[in-house]
């Protein structure tokens, strides 16, 4: 006999009460487990995305806060406000390396949104490194042509030489685009002048991006475009910090639900093991008598909490990883997840898996302590009366 | 000095009540009882006359109302709960008129507990618990559950787990209460070669055949000790 055995023994006396207390433990650490990964995988995703923006500054039209600036990195529509007349005074800006002009619009192809962004060939394909997986780029900065990206191509099957509409009107499908694991998969691009025809929006662009030729001067630079035209300028740093608090609050939202789920797992330990206490009073009264220390009952009523913490964190961490794989996609389903080219992947990391595995544990010993002090405290002749 | 020297166990002036107020019951007043190392005492008497009470302060399972225990000449109020169990566990073999068998354990199992809480480690353990059930006749029936075996056949068991820590001090509560004559000849014959190994033996009964197996024959009476006499005097 010793203490491992005796408490497993313990442990299976109520497989009923086993089973749902240690369901409730792994719930709770699933339901932490997967928030928290769904979280780190939105933060991760958003990262990616601000990196394929490629560009030092964004120059949006005035007045745009945070939630329009978004737009920019999941490339929804977006309403045309800066005159082109803005854009050349920004290129001549001392510092300014390259302009880049975008129209952000969405057509209908084969009864789906497609996003159909309008670029100056040659800019845009010097700023994303573009590679072509089929057919060519455009022949010229007003060709009436489209190129896709690679999951719309994959999505409708299309490839160069087929037909795309814009707007009610068929342009061809001159190329196709390499995979670039951004927003750009998934979606269509056209010569900037070609779109302010088809949507009836020439000279005015939705955004720019803007590359800066040194980066120490990024900031100054950002407020001299700012004197000369009339715009508002963020650089990819302020996007990205204002996306990431704007998400932060979501997974803050996420992190207390799961702090919920983790406490009421503690209550059950706690509950499951009031009521064995209870329920051996008995037994534990003749424990003592036959020799058994308080230290002994107190570690064996501990050790059955801890054990609840380890088997429901391992049944947990297994449950929250495929909760995060299910449930992530619909979770985290909201207006930037919605443009992004996949939803995120959940990020599985060994430490938030590890630091999930050790609260559990923690937490169920925790939970444990109670119980096990009330077991210290039966007095054998009046505990081993009890029928 | 030379008294509570050769008092192993020794018992003054105890009194112990239970309950409080109008429910306060008295199983003891003011009894007093010494026991000689190595000697084999009877406690006889009516039911409901404290027997099981005493036995339960002398094993230090429960504290008296008032007076003093000794334990090998230490009062046993003194010990602090450590000291308490480590005395139950290798000091004292007690068996309980109720048995008192943990019913989720095996009878193998009972024993190996018993075995474990006076520091014996499972291998070694194990070796001991069958050869204790041997010597009480139920090596077969070690993988049974207390609510698999006779009412005798448990006793037999609880005997076998006071053993377990080979204690000097046994502590029985009727252990022939519930045993056929066969079964009662073999454990008397065991509990004699205990005496004769020089344990002290009390031991609870009904029966005055049984109670004459040993030296002393004590009998309460209303908390008290109302006769003592040694056998065959
Ligand atoms: N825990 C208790 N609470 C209240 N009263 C008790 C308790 N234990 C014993 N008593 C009472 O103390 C008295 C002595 O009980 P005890 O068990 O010592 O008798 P006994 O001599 O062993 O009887 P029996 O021969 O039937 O076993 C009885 O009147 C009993 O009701
Ligand atoms: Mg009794």
């Amino acid at each position: 006999m010793n203490l491992f055995k005796l408490v497993w023994r313990n442990l299976l006396r109520r497989k009923g009460r086993f089973v749902f207390t240690l369901g409730g433990v792994a719930i709770g650490m699933a339901a932490f487990v997967s928030l928290l990964t769904i979280g780190q995988g939105l933060d991760r995703e958003i990262k990616k995305q601000a990196q394929g923006l490629g560009a030092n500054l964004v120059v949006t039209p005035k007045g745009w806060c945070a939630y329009e600036q978004i737009s920019v990195l999941t490339g929804e529509q977006l309403p045309e406000a800066i005159p082109m007349s803005e854009v050349d005074k920004i290129r001549a800006v001392p510092g300014v390396k390259n302009v880049i002009p975008y129209v952000n619009e969405k057509t209908a192809f084969r009864n789906r949104p497609v996003p159909v962004i309008g670029v100056l060939p040659e800019e845009m394909r010097a700023l994303q490194k573009w590679e072509i997986a089929a057919g060519r780029y455009f022949n010229g900065a007003d060709e009436p042509a489209v190129v896709v990206g690679a999951a719309i191509a994959t999505q409708f099957q299309l490839k160069p030489g087929d037909t795309f509409t814009v707007r009610g009107n068929p342009l061809p499908i001159v190329g196709v685009l390499s995979e670039a694991g951004n927003k750009d998969d998934v979606a269509s691009f056209v010569p900037l002048p070609v779109v302010q025809e088809l949507y009836e929006v020439k000279g005015m662009v939705s955004f720019a991006l803007v590359q800066v030729d040194d980066l120490q001067q990024v900031d100054t630079v950002s407020l001299r475009i700012q004197e000369k035209a009339n715009v508002a300028v963020v650089t990819d740093k302020q996007l990205l910090s204002s996306i990431l608090s704007i998400v932060g609050t979501v997974s803050g939202a996420m992190q207390a639900v799961a702090a919920v789920g983790v406490l009421a797992a503690a209550f059950g330990i706690i509950n499951t093991l009031l009521t064995a206490v209870y329920e051996r009073r008995r037994e534990i009264g003749i424990m003592q008598a036959v020799g058994s220390t308080r230290r002994t009952l107190f570690a064996a009523f501990l050790l059955e909490s801890g054990l609840y913490g380890l088997l429901g964190g391992f049944v947990g961490v297994l449950m929250g990883i495929l909760g995060a794989y299910v449930l992530g996609p619909y979770l985290t389903d909201n207006a930037f997840t919605a443009s992004l080219r996949q939803s995120p992947e959940p990020s599985l990391d060994g430490t938030t898996l590890l630091l999930t595995f050790g609260l559990s544990i923690g937490l169920a010993l925790a939970a444990g302590l109670y119980p096990a002090y009330r077991s210290t405290k039966l007095s054998p002749v009046e505990a081993m009366r009890i029928v | 000095m030379s008294e509570t020297s050769a008092s192993v166990i020794r018992v003054a002036n105890v009194s112990k009540v239970y309950g409080a107020g109008e429910a306060a019951a008295t199983a003891l007043s003011e009894i007093s009882l010494d026991v000689a190392r190595g000697s084999w005492v009877a406690v006889m008497g009516p039911s409901g006359h404290g027997k099981s009470t005493l036995l339960q302060i002398m094993g230090g399972l429960d504290r008296p109302s008032c007076g003093q225990v000794y334990l090998d000449g230490i009062e046993l109020s003194t010990l602090g709960s450590a000291q308490l169990a480590y005395t139950r566990a290798r000091a004292i073999g007690f068996v309980f008129q109720s048995f008192n068998l943990l019913s989720h354990l095996t009878a193998l199992e009972n024993i190996q507990l018993a075995l474990w809480f006076g520091g014996k480690e499972s291998k070694e353990g194990h070796a001991r618990a069958i050869d204790l059930l041997d010597s009480v006749g139920l090596a077969d029936k070690a993988h049974l559950t207390p609510s698999a075996l006779s009412g005798g056949q448990q006793q037999r068991v609880a005997v076998a787990r006071a053993l377990a820590n080979d204690p000097d001090i046994l502590l029985m509560d009727e252990p022939t209460g519930n045993l056929d004559s066969a079964s009662e000849a073999d454990l008397l014959a065991l509990l004699g070669r205990l005496h004769a190994q020089g344990r002290t033996i009390v031991m609870v009964t009904h029966n005055p055949v049984v109670a004459e197996s040993a030296q002393r024959i004590v009998r309460v009476k209303d908390g008290r000790v109302e006769e003592d006499r040694y056998n065959g005097s």
